[in-house]
């Protein structure tokens, strides 16, 4: 779709993995760059989600532009839901569910760069 | 457990502490809430898709991926709200998960022309990276460890076997289905 965009995300993902994973390991539980890092993921999510609309129409199937769309928006959910989970959590699982937020994130947004390449 | 009215006062100070009460949507839970909550979003989103998309193509594996869907949502919010009728039915939405992933899976495998199209369930979860294969087993783990921590905390709690006779809580769950 846009590769700079899916870079940016894929890094903004790793970033959180990364913070959750040490905080995992210290025994901390959510803090502010946890929240700043989620919030600017989602923000970079959403521009992807109207970047994606713009240009959905490029792919032919229409089943396959159903599955694009689809993961444009199951992918907002995911960090907002986790970063939720883990300000109720105040065990170290919290850091646990963030850090498999930011991989499902990654994947999703690889998944559908991978919907895109194979369909237009 | 004979005589209730002598653990009122020796049970639950020593041991436990000042923890938290067991619960099955608390620490290691929130994970498995997140992952069945994923699972619930992923199967569902997949279910209307193909149902309203391309139902003709496959509608064994398209209605088995709503089933899933459904068991999903049913394992996610029993396991976050705790109380012991949504663990219950948490309980029984886990066994027919692995159940289905069991019999689907190796279905799919015997017979792979009935599956053109994918499930959650197909080859035993392999799409979503063996997660549905996994995951009613740590649920089933996880409720009966959360079950057993409920009895340490709190023995008074725990109602006796006798009370309503059905421990599983099968029957009146599948008439409801």
């Amino acid at each position: 779709m846009l590769q700079p965009l899916t870079v940016v995300l894929l890094v903004a993902c790793a970033v959180l993995g990364l913070l959750a994973a040490h905080h995992l390991l210290r025994g901390r539980l959510v803090d502010d760059p946890i929240v700043l890092v989620g919030a600017a993921l989602e923000l970079a999510l959403l521009v992807q989600l109207v970047v994606g609309l713009g240009k959905a129409s490029a792919i032919g199937d229409g089943a396959e532009r159903a599955t694009f769309i689809a993961y444009l928006f199951t992918v907002l959910v995911v960090t907002p839901a986790v970063v939720l989970i883990a300000i109720k959590e105040k065990t170290q699982w919290a850091m646990g569910v963030v850090l498999g937020g930011a991989f499902v994130v990654a994947i999703l947004v690889a998944r559908l760069q991978q919907v895109w390449s194979l369909n237009v | 457990m004979s005589e209730p009215n002598m653990n009122a006062e020796t049970g639950a100070t020593s041991e436990t502490g000042p923890a938290e009460r067991p619960h099955t949507g608390h620490g290691f839970g929130r994970l498995l809430v997140a992952v069945y909550g994923l699972l619930a979003l992923a199967a569902t989103g997949r279910s209307i898709l193909q149902i309203t998309e391309y139902f003709d193509r496959a509608p064994v594996p398209f209605l088995l991926s709503a089933l899933a869907a459904l068991i999903y949502l049913v394992a996610t919010f029993g396991l976050a709200r705790g109380d012991r009728a949504s663990v219950r039915l948490a309980t029984i939405a886990l066994v027919i998960e692995l159940a289905g992933v069991l019999v689907v899976g190796r279905w799919s495998q015997v017979r792979p022309e009935a599956f053109p199209e994918k499930t959650v369930w197909s080859h035993f979860g392999q799409g979503y990276g063996y997660v549905p294969l996994l995951l009613p087993v740590l649920g089933l783990w996880w409720i009966r460890r959360t079950a057993r921590a409920t009895e340490d905390f709190d023995p008074a709690a725990v109602a006796g076997p006798d009370e309503h006779g059905d421990p599983t809580g099968t029957n009146p769950a599948r008439s409801a289905d």
